[in-house]
């Protein structure tokens, strides 16, 4: 197993080798393996299919340009992440100055310090085809700020470890934790809210 | 928690709430579950959230039309 991922990462880089040096094959074959990848972050940030393209589009870019400053460090992926996350919240925080008049009220963290608790139904799972609890899950996402978003994707959508999603925000990995914890506690209770208000949920 | 707890263990409950609950379990914040069923309850829907989300957000293929699209504008193929 360990022999098979050091292989691929052996191929990797000697794609990475030919693509710096211009190899247009190569350069297609290193879209074409890490592009579902990027396009799927692209969307979860986004929460949009036109702003994931760009972000695939940006990404891409950057990548053929900058190969040779990609130290090998890190895997070409967990830099490809750090490239799309940032053209991500760059594109997010330019929406939010458009849409300055929208307020964003600041979620409200302190959960864990004193709300009524009430076991949720089991298999939760099976509610995700009816149409009002997706689109609540859609407004909870769209209603993260996108510094906490961003760290619920890569840890929990894209199951990256805290040290590499640390690496890709340029944060800490304290700062990832806390991040998730109150990603994750403002998901929750958005949506406990809701499964309160749909009333047939127990 | 409508119950009273102390700050260290508030911290570690919050610690573990921004960890990987399977692979990163605290024995202590464990332990303390089993005592503690608000804990647990709140603990068990955070876990459920994740779920939920995870199940929902699933991988989608790039579209062919966006693929054409960046591999023309990367002068690709
Ligand atoms: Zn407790």
């Amino acid at each position: 197993m360990k022999k098979t991922v050091n292989n691929l990462m052996n191929q990797e880089a000697e794609l990475i080798k030919l693509a710096r040096a211009g190899d247009r094959s190569a350069q297609t074959e290193l879209v074409k393996t890490h592009s579902a990848r990027i396009y799927n972050l692209g969307l979860r940030i986004m929460r949009n299919e036109e702003d994931a393209e760009d972000v695939l589009q940006e990404t891409f870019i950057i990548m053929l340009g900058k190969l040779d400053q990609f130290s090998g460090k890190s895997s070409l992926y967990t830099w490809l992440y750090r490239i799309a996350t940032n053209i991500a919240l760059q594109k997010l925080r330019e929406k939010k100055k458009l849409d300055a008049e929208i307020s964003v009220h600041e979620p409200n963290f302190e959960a864990l310090r004193g709300s009524q608790l009430k076991e949720w139904p089991d298999h939760l799972e099976d509610k995700v085809n009816d149409e009002q609890f997706r689109h609540c899950l859609a407004v909870a996402m769209e209603d993260l700020p996108e510094n906490y978003r961003a760290v619920f994707v890569l840890r929990d959508l894209e199951n990256l470890s805290t040290k590499e999603a640390a690496s890709v925000l340029s944060i800490s990995e304290a700062n990832v934790k806390v991040r998730l914890m109150r990603a994750r506690l403002f998901l929750r209770d958005k949506l406990a809210n809701h499964l309160k208000c749909v009333g047939d949920m127990r | 928690m409508t119950h009273q707890h102390d700050d260290t263990m508030i911290k570690k409950i919050e610690d573990q709430l921004g960890s990987d609950f399977d692979a990163e379990i605290v024995a202590e914040v464990a332990e303390h579950m089993r005592d503690c069923p608000d804990c647990k309850i709140y603990v068990d829907s955070v876990k459920q959230t994740i779920k939920l989300f995870r199940v929902t957000e699933t991988d989608t293929s790039v579209p062919e039309d966006v693929s054409d699209r960046l591999f023309k504008m990367l002068k690709l193929k």
